[in-house]
């Protein structure tokens, strides 16, 4: 990418560190590093696919005014829970692995990120036995489909969150991550929030409210 | 003001808060639900 101002910076560096003089250079933003802007947009945008959810979520329970759960059917609300703090529990094992990079802890971040993972596909295989022993399907009625299409929504993010979680436990336990340089556990970790907050409103909304 | 799409540590900290706020919620509408 050829700079197309006066004083523009080499590829690859933070323009907010040195002066510059003319426009920013093109494409990049001047603030935010390229590997966090490309996560913002993309929670930004997988928010939004969320709200369509809750959007018909909303239509059935409020609008239309059905009853939930449909009559006949029962969600499990304590397997749920326990889903729920194991979930949050990764989310604790995250912060500590990235806590860990940062102070170069490498026990600490190989542990951290290795239990994020496991913790992970623990919540991922309950969600899974749910689906299995529920009692209904998506296409019996409109709360079934909207249970299954917001939970397995929510699921498909786990199983995206976990594939990044592998490359970052490989790369961790290969020694990639420094104080200085720990990108690659920072973005994941930031969308395993995102992964774990929605959950927390999924699971406030379908299971409990 | 928290960004949550910051860094990890503000991550962190808005799923506490909204941890908290949930669990008040749910406390909230339960005991509602109980009492009406």
């Amino acid at each position: 990418m050829e700079a197309a101002s006066i004083g523009a910076h080499p590829a690859g560096s933070a323009p907010h560190e040195e002066h510059h003089h003319g426009p920013p250079e093109a494409n990049r933003s001047s603030r935010v590093e390229p590997q966090l802007l490309g996560m913002l947009l993309f929670i930004i945008s997988e928010v939004m696919v969320f709200g369509a959810f809750f959007t018909a979520y909303f239509f059935i329970r409020v609008v239309a005014g059905d009853p939930w759960p449909a009559p006949g059917e029962e969600l499990p609300k304590i397997i749920a829970g326990v889903n729920t703090a194991i979930l949050l529990s990764s989310s604790f094992t995250m912060h500590w692995a990235l806590e860990s990079a940062k102070s170069e802890n490498r026990f600490g971040l190989q542990a951290g990120i290795l239990t994020t993972l496991l913790l992970g596909a623990t919540f991922l295989f309950i969600q899974i036995n749910e689906y299995v022993h529920v009692g209904f399907a998506p296409q019996d009625n409109a709360q079934a489909s909207v249970f299954y299409g917001l939970t397995g929504l929510h699921g498909a993010h786990v199983a995206v969150g976990l594939t990044l979680l592998s490359f970052t436990t490989i790369r961790a336990f290969r020694g990639h991550f420094t104080a200085a340089e720990h990108r690659g556990v920072e973005v994941p970790g930031i969308y395993w929030h995102f992964v774990d907050v929605m959950w927390i409103i999924v699971y406030l909304s379908i299971y409990i409210v | 003001m928290l960004n949550p799409l910051r860094s990890e540590a503000e991550a962190f900290r808005f799923l506490i808060y909204v941890l908290v706020t949930a669990v008040v919620i749910a406390v909230l509408v339960l005991l509602v639900r109980a009492v009406f």
